[in-house]
């Protein structure tokens, strides 16, 4: 009998979606939108992200020691940094790697390159280049070197040349994490209030038929049911658009991207990679909003 | 089968509908309920179909005490009351064939005895061939009968009619008492509530009527009189 009943639910809720397939196609329209807007703000998200990720892999700090700094001196240096837990790489640039590097950077310019073999020696000493976790923590390592007994080995630090372009960058990502989570705070609010509306317009329109089929001794199940299998379907027919929309687009997206972003980053493996939290999240989410929307608009009608 | 001792209804905006109502109907009576608009007789109704409770006194329709009736109970009494209403409350994305086999099926009938009990109550009220047609394809009449052939579908012990034919012409109305007639004489208990002064006097049944809330007049083989 329980079978027969959920059948009869089940044929209610499916003759009631194609007897209404003008409302039937709006709610799904709106959800997709939503899910559509929500995909977007997340994929800026993660783009950000990998775009900051990306800068910072670029900012080093460089210590440049004076010509006469022996090995010993560097190699003191070194061990000395590496106790920083900020640390995450350290590379050490040897005197004539430094001088190479000097002379593939320059040579265009027959002047420098002529300068310096007049000098008849390596007039560069070694160099360390530091990375570290985030570009705050470069002042750090910089400051624990402006101690006297280093300040006759280390000629120059580079932290100097972009300290203020590093502390710009570290308030604008703050700034974007700030706006990305008030941005997306106020779009799920907005969705909310108009997925509820669209919801309880729907029901309302319906109201008649509740009423009837309450009067012929129709259960809160008979007539809940099919509304409730109507959400689950809304809920399914969206998500299975938007995905089917998104990796559409991130097909098109995804050649630009790799050029901007190093690493060959696709939003495509990502989205691939996380397809079950992404859309199981979102699914959860809209069958919730349904469930709740249909709910709180049916118990007024429920009354009869 | 119905008893209704005592039953006042105020209404939550202080409106007062009935003032200590007795009326006690016996199984298989026909009785029409008379009386002009704004006296009650609707709230009767709803009272008897559990669709507003009494503010005073106790109401028990074959067995069921619907004073204190649970919210979950509600369905199952419905399903036993045969309820026609003026504005004939048809579903209308529903077809006729629809709209009787939903109040069936919402009681659990196997599909079976659906197929076999919908086209005798089509019989029953004349719409053997209008199975297929929505709501709006009929004419008033025929919607009416459409409602009258749902109320039949449980063969409930009771129908309870609500100015069923408010909306009709004369001829339509006929048909419809006609009908209710004929389904009274199978000892189903009729409750006509209506103001057509003529189906009254013309059923020689038993008239109730109210007036200000209360019981006014009540006799046996009685006319329309206000």
């Amino acid at each position: 009998m329980h079978m027969l009943s959920f059948l009869r639910v089940l044929k209610y809720a499916f003759q009631d979606l194609w007897r209404n397939i003008g409302l039937s196609f709006m709610t799904v329209f709106i959800l997709v939108l939503m899910l559509l807007s929500i995909n977007t703000l997340w994929s800026i998200d993660i783009l950000t992200k990998e775009a900051i990720g990306a800068i910072k892999q670029q900012i080093d700090v460089s210590i440049y020691f004076v010509p006469e700094a022996t090995d010993k001196n560097v190699e003191e240096i070194q061990t000395y940094i590496k106790l920083f837990p900020e640390v995450t790489n350290i590379d050490l640039q040897s005197r004539d790697q430094v001088l190479q590097s000097f002379r593939d950077q320059n040579g265009s310019q027959a002047e420098v390159l002529q300068a310096l073999d007049e000098l008849g020696q390596n007039p560069f000493g070694p160099t360390l280049v530091v990375k570290t976790k985030e570009p705050g923590d470069y002042k750090k390592i910089i400051d624990s070197l402006n101690v006297p007994e280093y300040k006759d080995l280390i000629e120059a630090k580079s932290f100097d040349n972009h300290g203020a372009a590093i502390e710009r960058l570290q308030s604008i990502i703050n700034r974007i994490e700030q706006g990305g989570i008030g941005l997306t705070a106020l779009f799920a609010i907005i969705s909310f209030l108009i997925i509820f509306n669209t919801i309880r317009v729907a029901i309302n329109t319906q109201r008649t038929e509740i009423s009837v089929k309450r009067l012929v001794g129709a259960s809160n199940w008979f007539i809940r049911g099919p509304y409730l299998i109507e959400s689950l379907i809304f809920t399914i027919l969206s998500v299975a658009i938007t995905i089917g929309i998104v990796f559409f687009a991130l097909r098109w997206v995804d050649p630009y991207l790799a050029v901007v972003l190093p690493d060959g980053f696709s939003l495509t493996n990502y989205f691939k990679s996380n397809i079950l939290m992404l859309f199981g999240a979102q699914a959860l989410a809209v069958l919730v909003l349904t469930v709740v929307s249909t709910g709180l608009a049916m118990s007024k009608q429920l009354k009869v | 089968m119905i008893d209704v001792s005592g039953v006042t209804k105020i209404y939550s905006n202080g409106t007062p509908a009935l003032r200590s109502v007795n009326l006690h109907i016996n199984a298989g009576d026909f009785v029409s309920i008379v009386g002009q608009s704004g006296t009650g007789k609707s709230t009767l109704v709803k009272l008897l179909i559990a669709e507003e409770r009494p503010s005073k006194g106790h109401i028990s329709v074959g067995g069921w005490d619907i004073t204190r009736i649970n919210s979950s109970d509600i369905p199952y009494l419905r399903r036993q009351i045969g309820v026609v209403f003026q504005d004939f409350k048809l579903l209308p994305k529903r077809t006729v064939y629809e709209n009787i086999s939903f109040a069936l099926e919402v009681a659990g009938e196997r599909y079976h005895r659906i197929r076999e009990v919908v086209p005798q109550v089509l019989e029953i009220v004349g719409l053997s061939q209008k199975g297929g047609s929505y709501p709006y394809q009929l004419s008033g009449g025929e919607q009416q009968r459409t409602a009258i052939a749902r109320s039949l579908v449980h063969r409930p012990k009771i129908i309870v009619a609500d100015e069923p034919t408010g909306n009709l012409d004369s001829i339509n109305a006929a048909e419809i008492v006609s009908i209710l007639k004929k389904i009274n004489e199978f000892g189903t208990t009729i409750i006509l509530v209506t103001h057509n002064r003529e189906i009254v006097n013309h059923l020689k049944q038993r008239v109730v009527t109210l007036h200000g809330g209360e019981i006014i007049n009540d006799e046996e083989c009685g006319k329309y009189r206000l």
